[in-house]
């Protein structure tokens, strides 16, 4: 079976089925999380990025980031 | 006084003028019978009256009547008289078994062929209290029905008619997968046989095995782009704060169903949604509104993605069933709830 199931709750017989996914939607679901996933590591990396500028700066400053959040309040 | 054959000169007594006169007015000499009787010819122009508590039959035979020879026929006893077609043919737009005290003229276009008209009024076929006169292949009746039901049309009842109870107004919520169906260990949940004019679904403490996997709500599991939405589905910095800017969409349209929310990973925090549908038992055009809280793009549990929308849907046929999916991975968490009112 495949790791992609559907199941099926039939409100009026009370049963429940399970479905494996075809080939083609198991092939669409890892096409979605491998998008999924590249998404996330690019916006990560961006963030990873974003974090270093502003400790740049901070570190320009003498100030730790508690004592940004404590000047903005 | 039966047929004759008068001659030139033949002088009728006073008796027999009588009984002419009594023929003439649809009476006149009477057979009287107690068993069943095969008519003669001698018949022509008089009374044939059947008197029995048994049933009992007249029968009308070819070669022994002419064109316009009439005989009057009468059952006055309890048992039902048939008049009944031997080498004749006999018709009727009446019926041919008579009843006691039932009666007519049975009228011959030819030697062989003759006609009844009957002198008795169709009968009715009610017989009891509440009875409704109705018709199938005949006179038919239809029974009371029971207190409070309403009169309805069936075509699948012999008379086209039924008693049914009358359709009820609105009801409240009832909840269609009693104690909710988890959503764990598959990555569509599709609850089916769903019959009902509005629909609200519920998930509940939702996660994914992929993070920041979409949450949606699919009518009729469609994933063709029918859903049009406005409202804000806002995606927030990987910190959350107060000052935080939402981006904020105008119009949102979706092939992937209604979007509730992304979900964490590994149940590091649980994420829900809501979605109301209205008109679900008519097809066309529907109104929902949709709301849930999602995670950062990060895969933290801080519920940053938030989801508020309100649109149309448009549909060819009613909803039967509500499908909560995934795009990525398969719920490891969560609970669906599906609410459903006429």
């Amino acid at each position: 079976m495949t790791k992609y199931v559907e199941k099926i709750f039939d409100i009026e017989t009370g049963e429940e089925t399970i479905r494996p996914y075809t080939a083609a939607e198991v092939a669409e679901m890892e096409n979605n999380e491998a998008e999924l996933k590249a998404k996330l590591a690019t916006i990560h990396a961006e963030q990873l990025a974003k974090d270093a500028a502003r400790q740049v700066v901070l570190d320009k400053l003498g100030l730790s980031a508690d004592d940004i959040a404590a000047l903005l309040g | 006084m039966a047929k004759q054959t008068f001659t030139t000169g033949q002088v009728l007594s006073a008796a027999q003028m009588t009984s002419l006169q009594q023929t003439a007015m649809g009476g006149g000499s009477t057979t009287a019978k107690t068993t069943s009787y095969v008519l003669v010819a001698a018949d022509a122009g008089t009374v044939v009256q059947m008197n029995s508590a048994s049933a009992t039959t007249i029968t009308v035979n070819t070669a022994l009547f002419a064109a316009g020879d009439t005989v009057q026929i009468q059952n006055v006893g309890a048992g039902v008289c048939t008049i009944t077609a031997g080498t004749a043919t006999v018709s009727t737009s009446a019926v041919l078994t008579l009843k006691q005290y039932d009666g007519g003229t049975l009228y011959f276009n030819s030697t062989s062929a003759a006609i009844f008209f009957s002198s008795d009024a169709a009968d009715s076929p009610l017989t009891t209290k509440g009875d409704l006169f109705t018709y199938s292949t005949a006179n038919d009746r239809l029974a009371v029905g029971a207190n409070a039901t309403v009169l309805t049309a069936d075509s699948t009842t012999a008379t086209g008619l039924k008693w049914a109870t009358a359709s009820s107004g609105a009801t409240g919520w009832t909840l269609l997968n009693a104690g909710g169906t988890a959503l764990t260990g598959a990555a569509t949940i599709t609850i089916s046989s769903i019959s009902a004019k509005q629909i609200m679904v519920l998930v509940l403490n939702a996660s994914s095995t992929v993070a920041s996997a979409a949450m949606y709500i699919r009518p009729n599991s469609l994933t063709t782009a029918i859903y049009d939405a406005f409202g804000n589905a806002g995606n927030g910095s990987s910190t959350y704060s107060g000052s935080t800017i939402f981006d904020k969409r105008c119009l949102y349209q979706s092939s992937n169903g209604i979007p509730i929310g992304d979900m964490p990973n590994a149940v590091t925090g649980l994420v829900g949604g809501y979605v109301f549908i209205d008109k679900t038992d008519q097809t066309g055009y529907k109104n929902f509104t949709a709301s849930g809280s999602g995670a950062d793009n990060s895969g933290s549990s801080t519920g940053e993605v938030i989801y508020n929308l309100g649109g149309i849907l448009e549909m060819s046929a009613a909803v039967t069933s509500i499908t909560v999916a995934t795009t990525s991975g398969n719920f490891d968490a969560g609970t669906v709830y599906v609410f459903g009112a006429n």
